[in-house]
């Protein structure tokens, strides 16, 4: 057990927790963009910074992101400091410089108070905000289908040599975990296509619905050992007939009972 | 375009079959190849069993690997401190102008690559110019019709 | 032939030295970089062919050296002759057979060879008499100019690889940490952390690998210290590792070379197999316990791999993503191992330490700056070139005193140091001692040793911005404060300089700047900014200037310069074949006309005029 203290709250937390995990348990609301209980932690965003303390620091104060700094013994941890704060206006309004069409990134910006950006916009703007959180989940997937393209200011997330790329299965993790929703794809016709590559989607054989990709669900059933019949029938009609069991048994035991 | 690419097993055959080799295997394809090919990324990345979104991730980060091919002549141009004291940046302006690309591009006649490059450690004959390995010493701007002009 | 223990060590110096002294005399052809781009290549191959020809009793050209960087880049290339240690400077081709003749067959010397003093043109004859050099400390540089560079004979004949074997003999790993803490060693890459400090951090981690790396990535522009030292005395860097890695452990080390110097590649690579080949690298090293083998990563062009988390990830074949430094590399650095990187300077200065004591190193520098320092100097200084001083030395001993002042006899205006993670220093502090602590307190800092001179005609805020625009192409972009608020700061100085600046954009500088430094991953991020604050801070109304009155005083910044031709102009049409763009006219014998709208400001007329006849407004 490690006691520390969060905004003048003395708190306990396991060894080796992150400040994050402990803020977020405590119910304190700060944003952590490219953080996911998933994934590492990566500590990009910068928007979780802390400031922290020692009783022996005579005052001075650290700077760090909660997301990476693990708990320490007496640590001292202030989570809206005045420049704790100031450094996230900074950061909300560097990114509508970036994106500012952007809802999810404007929205940030106005709990900040920030409206417009103070700097300049940058030439074409999209929506990526290169938190790393597609390709750290891809990676985790085990798919490692995409990455980050390039580096500093032009670094984008792309297919491999700007072409489909051959390790997607169309799982639609990233997508579906995208902050700010950049990632699009379709489902039309039997065809799901993200970054422009297509995949066939099975049909449920109760249900008819077209929900995972042949691709994804022959991955599984190669990586879990599972057969592919399993993935012909789709997980709410999976469900479904689990549900029906359970109420099949709940009903044979109240009968058994006298 | 066509390439051999029957080198690249003698390139291979250099280093360890591990992912801590990929930056040299790229650097002597780099070499040999003056760009990396695609086929030949998609190759490395069979070989060392890595995903090809790494291969290309790497690719893409470091200065040294080009995924288009490389001019004939390929002009550098220090742009370390010392240098740009010493007036480069109007030295790369004029070679971008007369070119008609930026640095870290190539003509389109595949003629001539221009690239920049931070501080080749001969500061004292700055501001300096390295065309095709050859060091050109105390440039001055007013030689740079010379230099394009030159076989 | 495999050296078996520190005994057949002795015995193979003594045998190494005997055949140097084959030769009464020796001649040394500096082939650093700066002269083999000057043509050293050629000197070499000049007395290949002289001495084919003609036989000089007691010579042959065995005892040609090829050697590192003497430092003295300004003068080359440079040939020595040893023992006299007769100075030949500016040596062309051409003049190899007088020397051959004069100084080798005879003992005479080549006046007009000779390095002239500036103050009053006398002669100096020999090394140790010329200024630049008698005012240096050469410790790390101590081979540089002295032995042949590929040569494992001739490290061991001057005594190479005895303090690896007192180490190996009479020292224990904690004895050896202990002698470097004494030392008061600190790195020289810039950090200024204590060498034995981080040496015992690392012992101190249980783990079945250890792991030592030398940082070779030198990224500060103006900077080849490290790259000499390289190229110059790899055998220097390998026992000052294979020394850090009996302290600590480990028996696998890498050296991180940076892409752009393939020569000190070729060197230390020459040195890693000649070291294999006699049993100092790889098993049971002079018959002890002490395994250790060493291989060679190169960089690909990334100033980020600097760093050290990056630098790791760049060995393992990854991006170079630094990482957040809370569990510090040393305790989890490569492949989450417990490493230790130092810098090249840091590494050839360890057998010297284990060799003379840790007394004597702390009797040179200050006692919490011990030791000394490898500087590069370059910029508007007379003296262009590589030098290495006591710590605590001024700014003004350095620039004036061996540097020989300004070229052209200009004002001195500013010392930028520690590259884009450092900052300027006016010539209100030329008297500043040199030392890691008085260089960050100035809002500068050491930084791996680039010292950039700049005279009147350097314009802070294009100095500002250029490390600025460096610093932009070279983020690695994983967080937000580097990757935007460089990349804002930048465009913010751009407007400065093109005028278009207002007192209240010089406030959001300094504002963006903070955050910046408070919110950065890594170093490369937290001391961007350094540059332009420190600019701001001793050239404020410099900035001033440009927002307030449009203007550039030192006449650098393009938008707010025009170019014109005066009445000095002869008519020479020079300028005229130098514009590219057709913005200059006139005939043969009259003064030309420079077109304003088509100026580019390219500044090719400037170059060419020997007339004064352009000026810049």
């Amino acid at each position: 057990m490690v006691r520390l203290t969060i905004n003048g709250k003395l708190v306990q937390a396991a060894e080796g927790e992150m400040l994050l995990s402990v803020i977020r348990r405590e119910k304190i609301d700060i944003p952590a963009l490219c953080h996911h209980e998933a994934v590492e932690p990566y500590g990009a965003c910068r928007l979780c910074m802390v400031e922290i303390t020692r009783p022996e620091w005579d005052g001075w104060a650290n700077f760090v992101t909660s997301c990476l700094y693990p708990v320490e013994e007496n640590l001292i941890v202030s989570t809206h400091s005045p420049k704790v704060i100031e450094l996230r206006k900074t950061i909300v309004d560097l990114f509508l410089a970036c994106h500012p069409n952007t809802p999810e990134i404007i929205q940030l910006a106005a709990d900040y108070g920030v409206t417009h950006t103070s700097y300049e916009e940058v030439p074409e703007p999209d929506d990526c905000i290169l938190c790393g959180l597609c390709t750290r989940i891809c990676e985790t997937m085990g798919f490692k289908a995409i990455s980050a393209v390039g580096r500093g200011h032009g670094k984008e997330i792309a297919p491999p040599l700007g072409e489909a790329p051959p390790d997607c299965v169309g799982c639609l993790a990233c997508a579906q975990n995208c902050p700010t929703h950049f990632i699009k794809f379709s489902d039309r016709n039997g065809v799901r296509r993200i970054w422009e590559k297509d995949f066939e989607l099975m049909a449920c054989s109760r249900c008819g619905r077209k929900t995972i990709t042949r691709e994804f669900a022959e991955s599984l059933s190669a990586g879990r050992d599972i057969p592919m019949e399993y993935f012909e029938i789709c997980d709410d009609c999976h469900r479904m007939e689990t549900s029906r069991t359970m109420g099949r048994i709940a009903n044979w035991s109240r009968e058994v009972q006298p | 375009m066509n390439h051999d690419f029957g080198k690249l097993p003698e390139i291979f055959g250099r280093y360890d079959q591990s992912p801590a080799s990929l930056i040299a295997i790229l650097q002597d394809i780099q070499r040999e190849y003056h760009y990396l090919p695609k086929e030949a990324l998609r190759e490395t990345a069979r070989w060392l069993t890595i995903p090809l979104s790494k291969v290309y991730s790497v690719s893409t980060f470091y200065n040294a690997f080009s995924l288009v091919p490389r001019g004939k002549k390929v002009i550098r141009v220090c742009v370390g401190t010392a240098c740009h004291i010493r007036g480069a940046s109007l030295i790369q302006q004029q070679f971008e102008s007369m070119l008609n690309i930026k640095a870290g591009q190539t003509t389109p006649d595949r003629e001539h690559t221009l690239e920049v490059v931070a501080c080749v450690g001969a500061c004292a004959m700055a501001p300096i110019i390295i065309v095709d390995e050859k060091y050109h010493g105390s440039f001055s701007v007013s030689n740079v019709r010379k230099i394009l002009k030159a076989k | 032939m495999r050296i078996k223990d520190p005994q057949h060590l002795s015995k193979v110096q003594k045998e190494c030295r005997a055949a140097l002294g084959k030769f009464p005399k020796k001649v040394i052809v500096c082939c650093g970089t700066g002269c083999l781009a000057n043509g050293a290549a050629k000197i070499v191959t000049a007395f290949e062919d002289v001495l084919s020809k003609r036989k000089v009793k007691g010579f042959s050209i065995e005892a040609v050296t090829k050697t590192g960087c003497h430092g003295f880049c300004e003068q080359g290339p440079l040939v020595v002759i040893e023992p006299q240690g007769t100075f030949y400077t500016r040596v062309k081709p051409k003049d190899v057979e007088a020397i051959v003749e004069k100084s080798l067959a005879h003992d005479e010397i080549l006046e007009p060879l000779l390095y002239s003093d500036p103050s009053n043109g006398h002669k100096i004859e020999r090394y140790n008499d010329l200024p630049f050099f008698s005012m240096q400390r050469r410790i790390a540089l101590r081979h540089l100019g002295k032995i042949a560079a590929h040569s494992i004979d001739e490290y061991i004949a001057d005594g190479g690889y005895q303090a690896l074997a007192k180490v190996l003999t009479s020292m224990t790993p904690d004895e050896v940490i202990a002698e470097i803490m004494a030392s008061g060693l600190r790195g020289r890459g810039g950090g200024g952390f204590p060498a034995g400090r981080k040496w015992r951090t690392c012992r101190d981690v249980v783990s079945d690998v250890h792991y030592v790396i030398c940082n070779g990535d030198e990224g500060d522009p103006g900077a080849f210290m490290d790259r000499s030292i390289m190229e110059g005395d790899p055998h220097g860097v390998l026992e000052g590792m294979m020394i850090a890695a009996y302290a600590v452990d480990a028996r696998q080390g890498f050296i991180y070379v940076r892409e752009e110097y393939p020569l000190a590649v070729t060197h230390l690579k020459k040195a890693i197999d000649d070291c294999e080949e006699v049993g100092l690298l790889g098993d049971n090293i002079l018959g002890s316990d002490f395994s250790f083998s060493i291989r060679i990563s190169r960089g690909a062009g990334a100033f980020v791999c600097g760093e050290s988390s990056a630098l790791m990830r760049s060995v393992a074949g990854e991006v170079g993503e630094p990482r957040a430094k809370y569990i510090r590399s040393v305790v989890k650095g490569l492949y989450d191992k417990p490493t230790v990187l130092n810098n090249v300077e840091t590494y050839v200065n360890v057998p010297l330490i284990i060799d003379k004591g840790a007394e004597w190193y702390t009797s040179i520098g200050t006692p919490s700056n011990t030791g000394t320092k490898v500087f590069s100097l370059v910029g508007k200084v007379r003296n262009t070139g590589l030098i290495e001083v006591a710590m605590g030395a001024t700014m003004r001993e350095i620039i004036f005193g061996i540097g020989g002042g300004i070229i052209d006899n200009r004002p001195f205006k500013a010392v930028q140091t520690g590259g884009p993670s450092g900052g300027c220093l006016p010539e209100s502090m030329l008297d500043l001692p040199v030392d890691f602590d008085t260089l960050t307190e100035a809002g500068s800092m050491m930084g791996s040793g680039g010292m950039i001179v700049m005279d009147d005609r350097t314009c802070m805020v294009d100095l500002a911005k250029y490390f600025l625009s460096f610093l932009v192409s070279e983020s690695c972009g994983k967080c937000v404060p580097c990757r935007e608020g460089l990349y804002q700061l930048h465009a913010m100085t751009v407007k400065v300089s093109e005028g278009r600046a207002t007192e209240a954009d010089l406030e959001k500088m300094e504002k963006l700047s903070e955050m910046i430094i408070l919110g950065s991953l890594c170093g490369l991020g937290k001391s961007g900014p350094n540059p332009l604050l420190s600019t701001i801070r001793y050239f404020r109304d410099e900035y001033l200037v440009h927002i307030r009155e449009k203007r550039c005083p030192a006449g650098v910044c393009r938008e707010l310069i025009t170019y014109e031709i005066n009445d000095k102009c002869t008519g020479c049409m020079a300028c005229i074949s130098a514009c590219a763009v057709n913005a200059i006219t006139g005939e043969k014998k009259q003064v030309h006309v420079l077109d304003q709208e088509k100026c580019t400001k390219c500044g090719a007329c400037y170059a060419v005029c020997k007339f004064d006849a352009i000026e810049i407004h």
